[in-house]
């Protein structure tokens, strides 16, 4: 991060921390209801238990505070594009699974990707502010690369994952409010670790 | 024969060929196009076309560029246009789009005369899409988690093309779907909005001329949200009367947005808003609680929100929810006014004491009772009373004194301030001044001056005048310190009575009152006027005051029309306190027209139409008339009777003569033997037969005189006394030497009866008998000239001789003494009055004092005296004298005194023994 911030890269930067704060609050809102929606809808039990979604970086993370700000962006950055690919996935598979017939789950789905898809945004632009680049979205390289097929698992796989993936995906909203918050502050040294007290 | 041949087919194919389209694959070949085909071509710029001929056309048919002609529809475009290029391709340019119309055709004129079109195209004109302008955006929030962006520009002008129009977003590094508008160019509804990342929004409009941008505007969705109001609105009443706490839910979760809110309220029934400060909910909540409220009020209440930090707009107001405050004690006493009745005893007052209910605000509650304490202020000992009321008013007997009248009203929390009116026995103390009024709008504003002293209150009463009905009143308070109030409730047209009292601490303003009206009008009817009196030249017209509901206003005056049937009309103005005016200079004799007019400052109105007829004599000239007349015949009547009565002798005379009844004369009963020839020739000596020129004659008959008997006498001799007049008559035959009438003559013999004692004389009538008892009759006598005293002398010898039985002999042989006896009495004597006044009048009083004369031993009524009785028979017989009309020379020819006159007569002879009567 440059030394000297410009007053109008410092306001834009605390703009694009405010806007992702709460945009995370109200991803994770409508997550934690479309939660409620996905188990009802797919006939979970919400207490069952749910094994680590394979790429998505966890949330919970040890010496969080340690952390510094680039280095937050970038783990923020990774989980929520992963989340990107897998929401699409998800709402491709509830398309594929219920048609129209359920309209309402899938715009849920939709809205909660666009929010992690702006985030995600948010992210990077704050990376840019870093001056940092921007590291390329695995994603695209996979698709540029031909990445393999994803592996075809079935209906109550794919509707465990999805569960998995929003879970996760509550629990990523929690952080990274908090992990926009610790780069929101105004410090001198905005790469170092934030204090104890600052810690989630 | 080749070359005609030639044209016939070369024109055949030329008709072949435009008609086929398809030149490839149709039998006939198009001999030309136009280029460009169906354009679409801005408006107002120029235009360029070409037609262009097939040259397969040029060589067979002979048709060449220079024979086009170019078409506007059926228009020909003037060949100014025109240009040819070439052999084969001609051009036609139009400067303005504008006077292009369609079809525009390609035409060719065959053999110089036939027009064959070649081709036509089709010509679009219109505009290229302005830039849209004045995009905006809102978010509308459609359910908790659903906000649809609608966005709206200004498309521009119209394009008279079909112009697409479509709202296009992005992120920077995603693009969204365009946003295509559905029937409308202006505005379009993105659904899923996303929050917190600025959002890039543009419009696009595009059509067959171009396209066009609007500027983009970048923002957040969520600083353009409109979110639902607040759900679930409850209130619920707190501790304090004058608090309501108000809770309600949010739409959006503070996750998203944080709000801030507006709360309003109003009293249920008022239209006026209140507000709580915004900066006391500017704030996320999702309660409040509202302070400052009136006790037991029931308020509405209604709540919206929008964004905390002010983007965005705010949500529509809640709907609304009634809440009521709790109770409180009243925050006022009632206003209280008292009406006195004194009309049934004067010491005794009927109070009726009078208070308004509290007004909602006032009261806090609902009024349980009103606790009404009376105290005689005059008395110290009489105790207080005191009474509960529920209703607004209370009647008490009171007598006549200052009383202090406490009222107090209490709701279920407690009671109220006192309210206190003092009654005192007089109100002496000094009223307003300069009472007025003024209306305004709906409401009749009263002012005053307020007097010198210090008032602590006004009362103000008011009421409805009405003809039919008493006025009720009405009342308000105002404060001391206040000129002037607002009365509400006064109906237009209706006449008030307002009376302004001031109260003092210790007593009360007399009144002063004013009639007012909030809006007049003219008058509803006319007043109706009839004539009171009608005159020659005026008429006395009377009407009615019209009653108060009748008039409207104030009535500024009467004006009296009147006119006759073809006269002008003449217009009378009326003081309006009058009830009677008076027309004057009226033409006698003629038909009026006459009405009436109430005026008030808004209009008139007339009354109806009363016709009268002026009389034709004036207030007395019918008696100024009359009268006179009258008095003048009366008069005339009167000197009639007068004249008749003067001559009623004369014309007694000519109409009733004289007839005398021999039957009824005395002098029948005279003796046949009187020989008198002395007597005879004496009066032949005195009187010589000229002289005699009135003597009635009667001839008895000797036989007749025997029928009368005593009996028969006596019944005549009653009746002389009742008709002295016929026995007159009768004894008055021959008349007199006085009077030539026989009446007189009867006077004469009275007279000769009743002055046998004195030497009056008396002429008797001469009889000519015929004969009596088998006497032989004297043939001719002439007028005798015997007095009574011979006959009394002869009756005085037989009275002597017959004592008490002389009378009726005297009456037999003399009937004229049949009165003597009376003569004696009053009776005879007026009776003989009677006889005089049939006599001249002014021979009246000598006739009397002739009686009295010839009574001189009998006391008389009249009271004359002895002594001058003498005098008084000269005087009688003077005054005959001169009373006789009939004969005056007689007595003018023997002017003999008194004491003359025996010696002339035959009594006195006969008293010398000379006269022997029988």
């Amino acid at each position: 991060m440059a030394a000297a911030e410009s007053p109008s890269a410092a306001l834009r930067r605390r703009d694009l921390c405010s806007r992702g704060i709460r945009l995370a609050g109200k991803m994770r809102a409508d997550v934690v209801d479309l939660l409620d929606a996905y188990v009802e809808q797919q006939g979970l039990d919400a207490s069952v238990s749910v094994a680590a979604v394979e790429g998505v970086p966890l949330a919970a993370v040890e010496r969080w505070d340690e952390q510094t700000g680039t280095q937050r962006l970038l783990e923020n950055l990774a989980a929520y594009r992963a989340f990107r690919a897998l929401l699409a996935q998800m709402l491709e598979e509830q398309r594929e699974q219920l048609g129209e017939a359920d309209a309402g789950l899938g715009r849920a789905l939709a809205a909660v990707l666009l929010q992690v898809s702006a985030f995600a945004y948010h992210l990077e632009e704050l990376l840019r502010l870093e001056s940092r680049g921007i590291p390329g979205d695995e994603g695209d390289e996979e698709e540029e690369d031909g990445p393999p097929p994803p592996p075809r698992l079935s209906l109550f796989e794919q509707k465990l994952r999805g569960l998995g993936v929003l879970r996760e995906l509550a629990q990523w909203a929690v952080r990274s409010v908090r992990d926009l918050r610790q780069l929101a502050k105004p410090s001198p040294a905005t790469g170092t670790a934030p204090g104890l007290a600052e810690s989630p | 024969m080749f070359s005609r041949w030639n044209w016939v087919a070369c024109g055949f194919y030329l008709v072949l060929s435009i008609c086929s389209p398809d030149v490839s694959g149709g039998l006939v070949q198009s001999c030309g196009h136009i280029i460009p085909e169906s354009p679409v071509l801005a408006l107002g710029s120029n235009f360029t076309a070409l037609c262009i001929l097939n040259e397969s056309c040029l060589d067979f048919g002979n048709i060449y560029a220079s024979q086009i002609i170019w078409k506007i529809k059926n228009r020909l475009v003037p060949k100014e246009q025109y240009r040819e290029i070439n052999r084969t391709v001609s051009s036609v340019t139009f400067n303005d789009t504008s006077s292009l119309d369609t079809p525009l055709t390609c035409n060719i004129l065959a053999d110089g005369q036939i027009e064959q079109n070649i081709y036509g195209i089709t010509v679009t004109v219109g505009l290229a899409p302005e830039k849209p302008k004045n995009l905006s955006c809102i978010v509308h929030q459609q359910s908790r988690f659903t906000y649809a962006m609608t966005c709206t520009w200004n498309p521009g002008r119209h394009t008279f093309l079909d112009t697409q129009f479509r709202l296009r977003y992005r992120w920077p590094e995603q693009i969204f779907p365009d946003c295509i508008p559905k029937d409308v160019n202006n505005s379009c509804t993105i659904d899923d909005s996303q929050f917190f990342v600025n959002t890039e929004i543009w419009v696009e409009a595009t059509n067959a001329l171009g396209k066009a941008e609007s500027d983009p505007l970048v923002v957040d969705p969520i600083d353009i949200v409109k979110p639902l109001p607040p759900q679930n609105v409850s209130i619920t009443s707190a501790l304090l009367p004058t608090v309501l706490q108000l809770c309600w839910e949010n739409w959006i979760s503070d996750a998203v947005m944080t709000l801030k809110f507006n709360i309003r309220y109003r009293i249920v029934g008022d239209t006026n808003w209140m507000e709580v400060p915004p900066e006391d909910t500017a704030s996320p909540r999702t309660s409040f609680s509202i302070q400052g409220l009136r006790p037991y009020t029931e308020y509405v209440f209604s709540i919206r929100c929008m964004k905390e930090d002010g983007a965005g707009y705010w949500s529509d107001w809640s709907e609304e929810k009634t809440g009521i405050t709790t109770e409180d004690q009243p925050s006022k006493g009632p206003p209280i006014w008292r009406i006195i009745d004194t009309s049934q005893l004067p010491a005794c007052w009927t109070v009726h004491l009078i208070w308004k209910a509290l007004k909602p605000y006032e009261a806090n509650g609902v009024i349980l009772q009103y606790e009404l304490t009376v105290r005689d202020k005059s008395s110290l000992s009489s105790p207080v009373k005191k009474y509960n009321v529920t209703s607004t008013n209370h009647t008490l007997q009171l007598q006549e004194g200052t009383y202090e009248v406490t009222l107090i009203a209490r709701n279920s929390v407690g009671p109220s301030p006192p309210s206190v009116l003092l009654i005192p026995a007089s109100n002496s103390k000094a009223p307003v001044k300069n009472l007025r009024t003024l209306p305004k709008h709906d409401k009749l504003w009263v002012g005053w001056t307020a007097p010198n002293n210090y008032v602590l209150k006004y009362v103000i009463e008011w009421c409805l005048m009405s003809s039919s009905s008493d006025c009720i009143i009405e009342w308000q308070i105002a404060l001391g310190d206040v000129q002037g109030i607002d009365l509400k409730g006064i109906k237009p047209f209706k006449c008030y009575l307002i009376t302004v009292y001031p109260l003092y601490a210790d007593g009360q303003g007399s009144g002063q009152s004013v009639k007012a009206y909030l809006k007049q009008d003219r008058p509803s009817k006319g007043p109706t006027v009839q004539t009171k009196k009608v005159g020659k030249a005026e008429a006395v017209l009377t009407w009615n005051h019209l009653t108060v509901e009748e008039q409207n206003g104030f009535i500024r005056n009467y004006t009296i029309l009147y006119k006759t049937i073809d006269g002008n009309e003449t217009v009378v103005t009326v003081d309006p306190s009058k009830t009677e005016y008076t027309l004057s200079s009226l033409t006698s004799d003629t038909l009026y027209t006459v009405r009436m007019m109430a005026s008030t400052d808004n209009g008139s109105r007339t009354g109806p139409d009363f016709t009268f007829t002026t009389q034709k004599f004036g207030k007395g000239e019918i008696e100024a008339i009359v009268v006179p007349v009258c008095l003048a015949f009366l008069l005339i009547v009167l000197l009639g009777v007068l004249f008749c009565f003067n001559k009623r002798d004369l014309i007694k005379k000519h109409i009733w003569p004289i007839v005398p009844d021999p039957s009824k004369s005395n002098i029948a009963q005279w003796s046949p033997q009187v020989p008198a020839k002395h007597n005879i020739s004496s009066k032949e000596q005195m009187y010589p037969e000229g002289s005699f020129t009135d003597v009635s004659v009667v001839e008895i008959e000797a036989d007749d005189k025997k029928s009368f008997s005593e009996q028969d006498l006596k019944p005549f001799d009653l009746l002389k006394k009742e008709k002295s007049t016929s026995e007159g008559h009768s004894s008055g035959i021959g008349g007199s030497s006085c009077m030539s009438s026989p009446r007189q003559s009867v006077s004469d013999s009275d007279e000769g009866e009743t002055t046998q004692n004195t030497s009056s004389t008396v002429q008797y009538s001469t009889v000519v008998l015929n004969g009596y008892r088998d006497q032989t009759p004297v043939q001719v006598f002439s007028r005798s000239e015997s007095t009574q005293p011979l006959l009394d002398s002869e009756e005085r010898s037989e009275d002597h001789a017959g004592g008490v039985d002389s009378t009726p002999q005297r009456q037999q042989y003399f009937r004229q003494n049949g009165g003597q006896d009376e003569t004696n009495t009053d009776r005879p004597c007026f009776e003989r009055t009677k006889q005089i006044t049939h006599a001249n009048e002014g021979d009246l009083v000598g006739f009397v004092q002739l009686q009295i004369s010839g009574q001189s031993s009998q006391p008389l009524g009249l009271g004359m005296e002895k002594n001058t009785q003498e005098a008084a028979v000269s005087n009688v017989l003077q005054t005959c004298t001169e009373g006789q009309t009939v004969r005056p020379e007689t007595v003018e020819e023997n002017p003999l005194s008194v004491d003359e006159m025996p010696k002339s007569y035959l009594p006195q002879t006969v008293r010398q023994g000379g006269y022997m009567p029988q």
